[in-house]
């Protein structure tokens, strides 16, 4: 029992250096106690200049718009627009968190521990990875809105005329393409469902039908964009020699993540006007809605 | 070999002797004023509160730029949300009828009752801002990696757990702005596949925001989930320390 207990590589602590230690009063409770009055002074300063917002009492007939969730959700609203609820709202979400709490178990070596960018280049991975991460997104953001073709259309006069407009945002690949009629209608039975003559009890079966077009704007594409994308970018940063550690390939992912993130947030916050049409923060106005009558 | 004789105590030493070496004193804080290394060490190891720390550390560690006290400020400001929530609560009342016009009230009847609103909020804020810096601190310091790799998982826990806890929090001034945005929100909820209907009708009380969201929201606010950020921050922190402080270089 003892021998197996023992013979098991165990993560311990690190050894200690009595000499390179320090006593935690008063050089860390100091730090502390500043690092809190400064927080404290900041935050009273903040909260008697400016006013926590309160608007008119709740009402389910008077929709604002654009209705917008708490800033912090507003990055799951942005990405709303582009995708299949669901995959936007909750699956991505979820997943992501997945992977980001089994960060540890993927890289478990201890290169890099205790410093920031202590290993060869974890600064020109991060760097580069977040500003593609962040010219990604906005670049996405933008062709899923239709700005792309509309700034070629209407800044340089370039336009690809009706048989390129599939390309004009991820949506027209299923409205501007002629898709046959049974395309959007494949019937399908869900889980095992067996068929049923039409004068069994319960009979006749009910199909399910899939919307072949809709699942490739709804789900195909965002699902490639968002696994193939930083898969792409992690790869060629292996070719060309940056990442040579499971560690170099987290911190490519993660500040891709993280410019990514910042993005949508940005995006969701400051340039979503009414209806969720994309505008310059300037641009942004809120009308209260109309009683009534829904806004979306 | 010459004897060395203290000097006769000054004003300072006996007065100093009176505040701190006295009968009441010790009995609240058994060691001396911390002002020699045995009673520094004393004071951190012996006080309830200090004890989360180690009595040394090593001295890179005491390098603000190493934590910018990201961490210690997000604890920081779940106690500070601690007690301008309770003074909150003192004139806030979780019912339709009520909770709008309360708000009102507190801001406009209550001493000071603006500034603990304005503070609750603006630390909410800052509380989601900051625990998702330290989450990049840790992760750029590489500080997930052997032994520390569950304490990152209950990191990430906690990150939820603050998300959800500004949530909760957001529907309480009943206006429009947060009767929107949690319908919003939870129409998000709602769109998982197989469990968000039934989740986001578990979470409301219903089919929209109405009364029962709103106590829901509340007692999730005021109790159940600081109860369970209080266990895992617990953990989070009893974890630091039997991890042998912060991840250094090896």
């Amino acid at each position: 029992m003892a021998t197996a207990v023992v013979a098991r590589p165990v993560a311990r602590p690190q050894a200690r250096a009595r000499d390179e230690e320090v006593l935690v009063w008063p050089d860390l409770v100091f730090i502390e106690f500043i690092a809190a009055l400064v927080f404290t002074i900041t935050l009273f300063a903040l909260a008697s200049v400016m006013n926590a917002p309160l608007l008119d009492q709740a009402n389910a007939d008077v929709t604002p718009n654009p209705s917008k969730a708490p800033w912090y959700l507003l990055n799951l609203q942005e990405l709303l627009l582009h995708m299949n609820a669901a995959m936007a709202g909750v699956i991505i979400p979820t997943i992501w968190l997945v992977i980001m709490g089994a960060f540890p178990y993927f890289d478990r070596d201890n290169d890099g521990q205790g410093a920031y960018f202590a290993t060869e280049n974890s600064v020109k991975i991060t760097v580069v990875a977040g500003v593609i991460g962040i010219v990604g997104t906005w670049a996405l953001i933008l062709w899923d809105s239709g700005k792309i073709a509309f700034f070629l259309n209407d800044w340089f006069g370039l336009s690809g005329g009706d048989r390129l407009r599939f390309l004009e945002n991820v949506r027209s690949f299923q409205s501007q393409v002629q898709w046959p009629d049974w395309a959007s209608d494949i019937p399908y039975l869900p889980f095992n469902l067996k068929i049923l003559a039409s004068d069994a009890p319960g009979g006749p079966t009910e199909f399910q039908h899939i919307d072949f077009p809709g699942f490739i704007v709804e789900i195909a594409i965002p699902m490639l964009a968002m696994v193939a994308l930083p898969t792409i970018m992690i790869y060629a940063m292996w070719r060309l020699g940056w990442v040579q550690t499971r560690r170099d390939a987290l911190l490519a992912l993660f500040s891709g993540f993280i410019g990514a993130y910042g993005v949508l947030t940005l995006a969701g916050t400051a340039f979503r006007g009414q209806g969720q049409e994309l505008v310059f923060p300037w641009e942004l106005k809120v009308s209260e809605g109309i009683p009534g009558q829904e806004a979306h | 070999m010459a004897v060395e004789h203290p000097a006769s105590p000054t004003i300072a030493d006996k007065i100093y002797d009176k505040l701190f070496h006295n009968y009441v004193w010790k009995s609240i804080f058994r060691t001396g004023y911390p002002n020699t290394p045995r009673n520094q060490m004393l004071v951190v190891a012996t006080n309830v509160f200090l004890h989360l720390h180690p009595t040394r550390i090593h001295r890179t560690h005491v390098k603000v730029t190493h934590t910018y006290c990201l961490g210690g400020l997000s604890f920081f400001m779940f106690l500070g949300l601690t007690v301008t929530g309770i003074l909150l609560m003192f004139y806030y009342v979780p019912s339709v009828d009520r909770a709008y016009l309360d708000i009102q009230n507190i801001q406009t009847n209550v001493q000071f009752g603006q500034l603990m609103r304005n503070l609750h909020r603006w630390m909410a804020h800052a509380m989601v801002i900051l625990v998702f810096l330290h989450m990049m601190r840790v992760f750029y310091t590489g500080a997930y990696k052997p032994p520390r790799e569950f304490n990152w998982v209950v990191g990430v826990v906690l990150l939820v757990l603050t998300f959800l806890l500004s949530f909760t929090g957001y529907l309480l001034p009943w206006d429009q702005l947060a009767f929107w945005a949690i319908t919003v929100g939870t129409n998000i909820a709602g769109s998982a596949p197989v469990l968000g209907p039934k989740s986001r009708f578990w979470l409301l009380g219903g089919l929209q925001v109405g009364p029962d969201a709103l106590i829901r929201f509340y007692t999730l606010h005021v109790i159940g989930l600081p109860l369970l950020a209080a266990i895992f921050m617990a953990v989070h922190f009893w974890r630091i320390r039997r991890d042998g402080g912060l991840a250094r270089p090896l």
